[in-house]
């Protein structure tokens, strides 16, 4: 698809840019709060809160595994502190802190992993953060968010804030198409907006994959009569199971669809869901095989790899023409 | 050669509505009576000229797919009173039966013109006076221009409807009439449904994929049917399945609910209207 956004509405639109002010908004009604970064305060936008509340503000330098270490103790000490790394160092290179020192100890931590997915596609394999969903989600007592925007980033954040215990919260480098208008949809931690109506086919999709999936329900309604239902699954933990049942049951057809590796991520947790309610359904995970990714931008990226409105629309076409009975008698009961 | 159109009608009264005697039988308890204990095949059927190949898209098909020794028609098993309905002529020699000359009359005489009566056979069998109570309770109901007075037949009429609807819609796209056959080639996997809110036993459904439709009878429980026409109540369905009531009117003041997208609910009623109009 061709872009339909320029450099400077994306500056305007930017994920991390907007958890950057939300941040610092947050800041100065909370004295409580606190940020640290691994030297990347430019990079994920948290410089602004570096400069208006500087004694609040520990940049670690470029030592990810000291981050979530001091971050989890100031956590202890009755802080809430907001980290912010690149999603791949958040969920990789940091695991061990990550696990023990803030998961096992169920401390205040609300870890912002930015430049997720393939966002960053031109860096190369090294900086995508295409395995993190499916690493964090089995990390007992965190919760993972998955904003669809910039509005959805805002309103994670101050959910991390106002819910005691630690967050992951997945944002893109920038370059976000908005979905929401304001911030008055509805969010509610754990529970999935329904952005589409639809009795065919339900596409589950999180993160820069929503705005993909609601274009994609725009031209399948348009040419070919196919009822999209459209479910912004933000929360990837604790999921919102009731959504992806009732899915189940009122379109017996389900897609999912995200920036991550098809293992461990959105679609691994909604077919678990899926199996565990023992209804049948058509169902379908579109993200990144089970590869290391190419290098490229990100939307040249997301094409490839069929999880931009373009590879949703195939998908859905394709299965369409699956059944959801095995019964195969046309004849009419008498 | 016969028009399509009464090709049409014919599946419709055969296929669609003759099988409502089962129904009938099962519901009224006069009638059960009527058929309790007996046993024996009847038969309504019509034959089949040289001439009924059909003039346009629907071609000799339609009804020759039906057809056995010459004749088309719709036959019943009666065993100790229990009936099961066959499609198509019984390959047995019926006690009863009712045969048309041709498909014409047939469908005048299912449309109530009386000067079109078929030739009886089996008049003095146990079956046949039975059978013509029920056609004429049958007839009765499916002519109603108001709704029933008792409870009971209210809800057995929007029952019948129901299945008319179905299999009438059905067996017009087996019979490839053109509207409905180009909607249901174009339809992915989907179950459009009828109901009336809280009377799970008024139900009937159509499932369609690729061309090839089923009607079926109750509700449709193995998920949501992608459309429903969902009634307010017994006499909200009966105002629109009597015609008395307009689908938008009905719609806009809850008596309908179109659960799914409305437009698909203006298709499903445009085809209600197409068997009306070839059953009347």
């Amino acid at each position: 698809m061709a872009l339909s956004y320029t450099v400077t509405d994306t500056t305007k639109l930017s994920s991390t840019a907007i958890y950057g002010e939300v941040l610092c908004e947050l800041a100065e009604q909370h004295q409580d709060i606190v940020a640290l970064t691994a030297d990347l305060a430019s990079s994920t936008k948290i410089g602004a809160f570096a400069e208006r509340f500087p004694s609040r503000f520990f940049n670690v330098g470029i030592a990810e595994q000291n981050l979530f270490g001091i971050a989890a103790g100031l956590a202890k000490g009755g802080f809430v502190a907001f980290t912010s790394t690149f999603g791949i160092f958040n969920s990789c290179r940091a695991l061990d802190q990550v696990h023990t020192d803030i998961c096992y100890q169920n401390v205040n931590v609300k870890m912002l992993g930015t430049h997720a997915g393939l966002s960053f596609g031109q860096a190369g394999s090294t900086h995508h953060s295409t395995e993190d969903v499916g690493i964090m989600r089995t990390m007992a007592n965190l919760r993972v968010i998955v904003p669809a925007d910039g509005v959805e980033t805002a309103m994670a954040i101050r959910c991390a804030y106002q819910t005691p215990g630690p967050f992951y919260i997945r944002i893109n480098r920038g370059f976000d198409q908005r979905v929401y208008a304001d911030e008055n949809y509805g969010f509610t931690l754990g529970k999935a907006v329904e952005l589409r109506q639809g009795t065919d086919i339900t596409v589950i999709a999180c993160g820069s994959c929503v705005n993909e999936a609601i274009q994609a329900a725009k031209l399948l309604d348009s040419g070919d009569k196919i009822k999209v239902r459209v479910l912004d699954m933000h929360t990837i933990k604790p999921l919102d199971e009731e959504a992806v049942k009732k899915a189940v049951q009122e379109t017996r057809r389900i897609i999912t669809v995200e920036d991550h590796s098809v293992i461990g991520g959105l679609g691994s947790a909604v077919a678990e869901v899926i199996a565990g309610c023992g209804k049948g359904c058509a169902f379908q995970r579109l993200g990144i095989p089970d590869t290391f990714a190419k290098i490229g931008l990100h939307e040249d990226l997301m094409s490839i790899y069929g999880i931009d409105a373009n590879g949703i629309v195939t998908a859905v076409r394709e299965i369409m023409g699956r059944d959801f009975e095995e019964d195969d008698n046309w004849d009419d009961e008498v | 050669m016969l028009e399509d159109k009464a090709i049409f009608a014919s599946r419709i009264f055969l296929n669609a509505a003759l099988p409502l005697v089962k129904v009938l039988v099962n519901d009224v308890p006069a009638l059960k009576q009527a058929f309790a204990g007996k046993n024996g095949v009847i038969q309504v059927s019509a034959v089949i000229g040289a001439d009924s190949g059909g003039s346009g898209s629907a071609g000799g098909g339609a009804v020759m797919s039906a057809a056995l020794n010459g004749l088309v028609g719709t036959h019943f098993i009666v065993k100790d009173g229990e009936i099961t309905v066959g499609l198509g002529p019984s390959e047995q020699k019926p006690n009863v039966e009712l045969r048309f000359k041709d498909i014409p009359r047939l469908n005048a005489f299912f449309r109530g013109n009386m000067g079109a009566l078929p030739k009886f056979s089996g008049v003095f069998s146990p079956l046949f006076i039975p059978l013509m109570k029920t056609l004429l309770k049958l007839s009765a109901m499916l002519m109603a221009k108001k709704p029933p007075a008792s409870d009971a037949d209210r809800e057995l009429l929007v029952k019948l409807y129901f299945y008319l609807l179905a299999n009438g819609v059905s067996q017009l796209n087996k019979a490839g009439e053109p509207g409905v056959h180009k909607w249901a080639a174009a339809s992915p996997d989907r179950v459009y449904a009828f109901r009336v809110i809280g009377k799970d036993e008024l139900a009937a459904y159509i499932r369609v994929k690729a061309g090839k439709t089923r009607a079926s009878r109750g509700l449709y429980t193995r998920a949501m049917p992608f459309f429903c026409l969902a009634f307010r109540d017994v006499d909200a369905a009966l105002g629109t399945l009597l015609q008395i009531d307009d689908l938008f009117e009905a719609s806009c003041n809850g008596k309908i609910i179109m659960e799914g997208a409305p437009e698909f609910g203006s298709t499903l009623g445009d085809f209600m209207l197409t068997v009306a109009g070839l059953a009347k």
